[in-house]
């Protein structure tokens, strides 16, 4: 694995992404560039396994924030576990591909959209494998707007409680929310600690720095307890046009100007 | 006397000593079978805290890694509380989780209204995929439960919180095909009372004496709509349907909308719960007397069909 690789794969999926974006002109472009290289550390960083037959994956990642599920997709082709095809006729004929992913999709492990379940399901697949001495292991990415939801403090507790250590929650801190910034709307901070309250061992990163996202999933790869990685985000990562703008939560219309600014940012 | 649970829980404890991909979740709920369950299988076991909507949540997980799943809890939390994520896990996913509701109707007179389930089965009829089934006697939940654990899929069980008395004739192989029990010969004159679940008893006991005029149909399986029902009863035009629960969207809603999908456009009255929050005490007979369900009350109901 070469950081300097990973950093290049995170950037050429932006700019594939943004080219869908461009076709489709829907999705999440805000929430999808601000985890880009979370989903690339997990897969290309090889923490996620392959099966022997590589035709599916061993370990499971759970996008709990379903909005930005498709930043899987060009991950998983290039896996092959979506075909080129399905990937190419995504936005310009008929395609399985959509904004919020769901299990008809392969290589999806959950149909997500509706906030703060995937945590709970997580700890289920957690749960089934060790009672089978199976060493599949789940990866459940949340974004911190996922806090607000009371199942989520649910799950964390049962989690906690079983010691779910083939476990790792990743919570996308990227500050905003659809009506601004989380700490103006409904404050959430300081999210390590109320994490670490409930004695989950939380570690905190740059969420687009892929040494320190390595580095972060190694510890929690070996760690003898639940883990939680705090990666802190920018919304919109890549682009002056999105960056910290609450308003690219959804894709929106741009000029042609735009365009081909954002295009030369994203190279 | 055996409540339902004990009866639905030791069906399950016999095919997990077989079978070792079953897990039985709680929200903090028992029953007397669940201290064996617990006891004897405790790696199949999972106290999920007073979290109904986890408890989905981690459930889904356990069905997605193709365990049969069992979700226990108390019926007015498990149905409205943790709607959403009955939809998102089993409904969106089509994921084989049994959601065995206990305490329907105004099973938990006096607690009040916030334990009462007199919405649970409008509200779980609505959630697409999902199978109901409202047991009236030990046998058919017995029969419930074997299905469960043979055929796996996306059901909410309600089950009473009371003991209930068993139904003769007893429930047969053919009638639970069928998703009902007539009892009764049927002929074009009579009245047919639809129910199920513990007040299926009380319209039996009201109308027991005038067995020329009315015949019960015990509709243990509302949905899917048994097929065969509106064929085996045509001859009948007038339909009595008798529930605890609130009126928008009880078993009668159920009943027509079966029937009329078959062609089969009978007079059908309905006798519910009203529709307000009911604060009163008095015990669980009291209030149904008191709500319209009463014995008289039903029989009213059933004369106005003349």
């Amino acid at each position: 694995m070469k950081i300097n690789n990973l950093e290049e794969i995170a950037k050429k999926y932006r700019r594939e992404m943004f080219e869908k974006f461009l076709l489709t002109k829907t999705g999440h472009p805000g929430s999808i560039f601000s985890m880009m290289e979370i989903a690339v550390s997990l897969y290309h960083g090889e923490f996620v396994r392959l099966k022997e037959n590589k035709k599916e994956f061993k370990d499971k990642v759970l996008i709990s924030k379903g909005h930005a599920t498709s930043t899987l997709y060009p991950i998983l082709r290039d896996f092959g576990i979506i075909s080129k095809k399905e990937w190419d006729s995504w936005g310009v004929k008929k395609s399985k591909l959509r904004i919020f992913g769901n299990t008809s999709i392969p290589g999806i492990n959950i149909t997500s959209g509706s906030l703060g379940h995937c945590i709970g399901a997580g700890a289920g697949m957690a749960i089934s494998y060790k009672k089978n001495n199976q060493d599949n292991k789940v990866y459940v990415v949340i974004s911190e707007g996922e806090l607000y939801e009371g199942s989520t403090w649910e799950a964390l507790l049962l989690a906690k409680h079983r010691n779910l250590n083939n476990l790792t929650i990743i919570i996308d801190v990227n500050s905003l929310i659809i009506l601004g910034n989380t700490s103006d709307c409904l404050n959430l901070d300081p999210i390590k600690k109320k994490m670490e309250g409930l004695d989950i061992k939380t570690l905190e990163v740059d969420g687009h720095n892929i040494n320190q996202l390595v580095d972060a999933l190694k510890n929690t790869d070996e760690s003898n307890e639940i883990s939680c990685i705090i990666a802190k985000t920018v919304k919109g990562k890549g682009s002056s046009i999105m960056e910290n703008k609450k308003n690219w939560h959804y894709w929106s219309p741009m000029t042609d100007e735009e365009i081909n600014k954002t295009r030369l940012e994203l190279k | 006397m055996k409540l339902q649970r004990d009866i639905f829980i030791k069906e399950i404890i016999k095919k997990m000593e077989k079978d070792k991909n079953i897990f039985f979740l709680s929200a903090d709920f028992g029953a007397a079978a669940l201290d064996e369950l617990r006891e004897r299988f405790p790696e199949n076991f999972i106290h999920c805290g007073i979290s109904e909507q986890a408890m989905l949540d981690v459930a889904s997980g356990l069905a997605l890694e193709k365990n049969k799943v069992f979700v226990y809890a108390m019926a007015p939390f498990l149905s409205l509380r943790a709607i959403e994520q009955a939809k998102c896990g089993a409904g969106l996913m089509n994921l084989p989780i049994c959601m065995i509701s206990v305490g329907i109707g105004l099973g938990y007179a006096d607690a009040g209204p916030t334990h009462y389930a007199n919405e649970d089965f409008s509200c779980f009829r609505s959630v697409v995929g999902s199978s109901i089934y409202t047991p009236a006697d030990n046998e058919s939940t017995k029969l419930i439960a074997k299905e469960m654990l043979e055929k796996p899929k996306f059901s909410y069980v309600r089950l009473d919180r009371e003991h209930l008395k068993d139904l003769e004739p007893k429930i047969n192989q053919k009638d639970y095909k069928n998703g009902y029990q007539i009892l009764g010969k049927i002929k074009k004159q009579k009245t047919a009372i639809i129910s199920h679940g513990k007040i299926l008893h009380n319209c039996i006991e009201a109308f027991k004496n005038d067995k020329n005029k009315y015949i019960l149909i015990n509709l243990f399986k509302a949905k899917p709509f048994p097929k065969n029902l509106a064929k085996d009863v045509k001859k009948i035009n007038n339909f009595l349907v008798v529930d605890e629960q609130s009126p928008s969207g009880s078993l009668s809603s159920c009943v027509f909308e079966g029937f009329s999908e078959s062609g089969f456009f009978p007079k059908i009255i309905s006798s519910s719960l009203p529709e307000e929050y009911i604060f009163d005490n008095g015990g669980r007979e009291y209030l149904l007397n008191k709500y319209g369900l009463s014995k008289k009350d039903l029989l009213k109901r059933a004369k106005k069909f003349k």
